[in-house]
């Protein structure tokens, strides 16, 4: 106790002398001209709190992320001081490796030299007994002030524009020199656009009634989402003093700002609805084979996207450190590549494969089960779900019944902001493969000979029979492209959902319905519906704020939709009754 | 083809002889104690998918349309039974599913449930309600065949997703459980149960009687035309789309009933009974036993819940979902009538095989050759 009265005593008569020494003043001018360690030191040593705070904001001058080190430092109580006992305090800093006694070598603040005593031999302190420069609040708020301002002119574009959203909290008046200065010498025009708006919003709280005004256009002009709740207040509160003018411009940025928000939704919707529809159509492509093009409705359709996932999941396994499977109690090992980088190639080698496994397990299937079943379609229906009860077992017996974790590939995750619309790259990813799939099914149909005899067989099966096509071959192919392109859709599917042996449950009643309502014999059917689907489903969700009634209502929607055009949208006209 | 079943030789008196053990027989051997009371409310709960199995049938075996729905309404059925029992249970209590969702009294639509005639009603109005609209709707636009499978699928995944909901005020995805009584008797005592078991018994031996009559009669008759050539029926100026609809909802009705009596046999009801693949099932039990006839989507409903209770505990557990997919697999491809149309089968292959005998005999010059020895009798 009476060791700090003293100590706090004669550091109160030493920092006198100190100002004396270094010949300082409070006074900024002469503070510009020191370097920030001097600056940093000398307020350490201040009598006063406003004279350390004084001290402190003079930094403002020229921020420099030296400052906010020695200032981190300091609000850290890394910075000491030393007194010599003679009244005369060093600021100063811990060096080198711990002595035996737990005391450190000291280093002065304000140069970086090695604080020697007159004697010349290095002084050396026990941070537990010397004392630590302190900090109060209002000092830590004068630190945070000039560190702020050095985060403004970071030359990271991300932390600046991160530095620069922030300034706008709290609308402290004071800051907006600063801004203002940024905004003339900013090149960058995101970072134009922060400090607009920025600039704005503090202006809302200007005390000239012209500038708020401006402060109000100027949000409308920009249609700035961060200003929403404090243009709200800003009304409510001009309402309150019956300041016309500025109820008018404050509701127009408001009603500018919402008209904003609606269209951000409406594009996000129609974007998340264009996904959704992808994903619909890369599901049902291949039913829209099997089942639109062949008449056969294959219930295990989702048995085969979850083939394809699990193909996927092989894969990369493969890719990296191998796989252990025991399925029927006998364990089998898949050896890993340990391929560098595997985590982001293996998926364009998992595409192919999945697709070719896929359609082998589907040539099985059509030569076991389906041959038999083409003049049966309602049989075809209850064989196959058949068949995909005991492949969701096969797949729970080999790969476990729990979920396989399958990696996104760097390049998938990520996403991409324009005009506040956020676009996932992962869904920019779906529509793109769906339009790859499109285009591949298209080739495949119009421009192969396969897709030649395809059509022909199921124009007229008789017909092409007798033309010497030998039909049979025709269907197994067709069925096992359809089985493929199902493949492809797990494969995909493995990105963005979970991979389980019933995921691909989830999907047969959606896959159905998109080909029912497109058109049975119809792709470009297939592909509308889809869209439809998913643009109807994602509004009836941002309408209703809720997935589930959106769902129930598309299919409502697709009922009623039904009664219009029994057929589907696209209907293959024929004079023969059923 | 042959529009009148193999199975028609089933004889009356077998008829009569299986309801005097189901109604009788089994009720008094469970009073004497040779049947475990679990024994018993596991034959209830068969006896149930006995009566939808029916209910599938009636549309799918005689009228032709393959209704994925059944369960829906089944369920409907079940949630009808299970507004009036949590009515009954609990006394002044608010039961969970409604203090969860913050609710501190009934909702309005449950007060009238403690009646059981209303209940009752209500098992009547919903489903029959929901298959007239939507029978209607479809009908109307003349949806058929894998159309008509793949709509009624979607009402039932729809109507799922919606009983999932905890807002519904249905209990969300735990449904109603905790019984109490019914009735006034408690659902707890022996007795309530066979009287539960009874009261099954009954409803299926009418639902048989009922369906026999229906079918035999010339509505019957017009029903398996539809089934066998809507146009010619159609041009033959009925109204299809009326029979279709009016059997329609006769069968949501009957699976409707199976629900409700199914529900305090097993003391919940909850929304995963209605998932797709429940309906599927039920067409299973349909298959296996025979469509066409009345008896033997009975016999395949029992018979597969028979051999999943047993086979579905222990270590055959999971092969349970292959022998059933596999099964049903066979089924579709070498037995299309069914368990009872193996005597016809057998019947086929034995003619079949002794035309081929015949005709290795030396045939006298005035028989003509036998040209059709395809195995057409076997596989229609």
């Amino acid at each position: 106790m009476l060791k700090s009265i003293i100590t706090s005593l004669s550091r109160r008569l030493s920092t006198c002398l100190m100002i004396g020494l270094v010949g300082l003043s409070a006074g900024f001018a002469q503070a510009q001209e020191k370097s920030v360690k001097e600056t940093i030191a000398a307020a350490t040593v201040a009598t006063t709190s406003d004279e350390q705070r004084e001290l402190v904001l003079t930094l403002k001058l020229k921020p420099t992320p030296e400052a906010v080190t020695w200032l981190e430092k300091w609000k850290a109580g890394e910075i000491f001081l030393h007194d010599d006992g003679n009244g005369v305090i060093t600021p100063v800093t811990l060096t080198g490796a711990e002595g035996q006694d737990g005391s450190f070598a000291t280093l002065k603040l304000i140069d970086g030299t090695p604080y020697l005593a007159a004697d010349g031999k290095p002084i050396v302190i026990n941070p537990k007994e010397v004392e630590a420069a302190e900090t109060d609040s209002g000092l830590r708020r004068a630190m945070k002030e000039v560190s702020d301002l050095v985060a403004l002119a970071d030359p990271d574009l991300a932390k600046r524009l991160r530095a620069i959203k922030d300034s706008a909290i709290g609308q402290k008046l004071e800051k907006l020199p600063a801004l203002q200065q940024l905004r003339a010498t900013e090149k960058d025009p995101d970072a134009i656009h922060a400090l607009d708006e920025s600039i704005a919003i503090i202006q809302l709280r200007s005390t000239v009634p012209a500038e708020r005004i401006a402060a109000c256009k100027k949000i409308a002009e920009i249609h700035s989402l961060t200003a929403y709740d404090t243009v709200k207040t800003i009304l409510a509160e001009a309402e309150k003093a019956q300041d016309k003018p500025m109820i008018a411009a404050a509701g127009e940025a408001l009603r500018s700002i919402e008209g904003h928000i609606s269209r951000i939704n409406a594009v996000g919707t129609a974007f998340r609805g264009l996904s959704l529809g992808s994903v619909l159509l890369v599901v049902a492509i291949g039913l829209a084979i099997t089942f639109g093009l062949m008449g056969v409705i294959n219930m295990a359709h989702g048995e085969f996207i979850a083939v394809g996932a699990y193909t996927t999941y092989v894969i990369q396994n493969f890719f990296a450190d191998g796989l252990k499977l025991s399925p029927f109690g006998v364990s089998m090992s898949i050896p890993g590549l340990h391929l560098a980088g595997g985590a982001n190639t293996y998926f364009v080698f998992a595409l192919p494969a999945s697709f070719l496994i896929a359609a082998l397990v589907g040539i099985a299937l059509e030569r076991s089960v389906i041959q038999f079943l083409y003049k049966r379609p309602l049989e075809s229906l209850l064989a196959t779900w058949g068949v995909s009860l005991v492949m969701q077992q096969v797949l729970k017996f080999i790969f476990g019944s729990n979920n396989v974790q399958v990696s996104s590939p760097a390049w998938l995750s990520g996403s991409w902001t324009v005009n506040d619309v956020l676009f996932g790259w992962n869904r920019v990813f779906v529509i793109g493969f769906a339009v790859l799939i499109i285009v591949i099914t298209w080739l495949v149909l119009n421009k192969t000979s396969l897709g030649l005899l395809i059509r022909a067989v199921m124009q007229n099966r008789n017909m092409a029979a007798c033309m010497g096509v030998r039909t049979e071959r025709v269907n197994t192919m067709t069925f096992a492209f359809g089985c493929g392109l199902a493949g492809l859709a797990g494969a995909f599917l493995s990105q963005m959902a979970n991979v389980g042996p019933s995921m691909g449950q989830l999907y047969i009643v959606d896959s159905f319905m998109t080909v029912v309502v497109g058109g049975v014999g119809n792709i470009l059917g297939t592909v509308i519906s889809a869209l439809g689907i998913g643009m109807s489903d994602q509004t009836f969700q941002q309408y209703l704020g809720n997935p589930v009634l959106g769902k129930i209502l598309v299919l409502g929607a697709i009922i009623l939709f039904l009664q219009w055009r029994p057929a589907g949208l696209f209907v293959t006209r024929s004079r023969s009754l059923d | 083809m042959n529009n009148q079943p193999f199975s028609s030789r089933v004889h009356l008196p077998i008829l009569i002889v299986s309801a005097i053990v189901l109604l009788v027989v089994v009720p008094v051997l469970h009073g004497t104690g040779v049947i475990s009371d679990y024994t018993l409310g596991n034959w209830g709960k068969y006896l149930c998918y006995g009566i939808l199995a029916i209910s599938i049938d009636l549309l799918w075996g005689y009228t032709g349309l393959l209704c994925l729905g059944q369960a829906l309404f089944f369920t409907l059925g079940g949630y009808m039974m299970g507004m009036y029992l949590v009515r009954m249970a609990g006394g002044t209590e608010l039961p969970t599913f409604l203090t969860m969702v913050g609710r501190t009294e009934w909702p309005s639509f449950f007060l009238p449930f403690s009646s059981f005639p209303f209940a009752v009603l209500m098992m009547v109005l919903v489903p029959g309600l929901l298959a007239y609209v939507f029978g209607f709707l479809a009908f109307r636009s003349r949806i058929k065949g894998v159309y008509f499978s793949i709509l009624t699928q979607a009402l039932t995944y729809g109507a799922a997703l919606l009983f999932f909901r905890n807002e519904l005020l249905m209990g969300g995805n735990n449904g109603f459980t905790n019984f109490d009584t019914m009735l006034g008797f408690s659902l707890r005592d022996v007795s309530t149960k066979r009287g539960l078991y009874i009261a099954t018994a009954i409803l299926l031996v009418a639902v048989v009687t009922l369906c026999k009559w229906l079918t035999g009669s010339r509505f019957g008759l017009i029903q398996r035309a539809i089934r066998d050539s809507e146009n010619r029926v159609l041009f033959s100026g009925y109204a299809t789309a009326n029979f279709k609809l009016f059997v329609f909802v006769i069968s949501a009705i009957i699976a409707s009933f199976a629900g409700a009596l199914f529900v305090p046999q097993v003391g919940i009801i909850n929304p995963s009974e209605m998932e797709t693949s429940k309906s599927l099932e039920a067409v299973v039990w349909v298959a296996l036993g025979g469509r066409g006839t009345i008896v033997g989507p009975v016999l395949g409903a029992v018979s597969v819940n028979a051999l999943k209770s047993w086979a579905s505990t222990g270590a055959t557990a999971d092969f349970w979902p292959l022998i059933l997919g596999a099964s049903f697999v066979l089924v579709v491809l070498f037995m299309p009538k069914g368990i009872f149309g193996i005597p016809g089968q057998i019947r086929g292959l034995m003619a079949w095989l002794e035309r081929r005998k015949q005709r290795e005999e030396p045939s006298p010059p005035s028989r003509k050759p036998d040209n059709s020895p395809t195995p057409a009798a076997i596989d229609p």
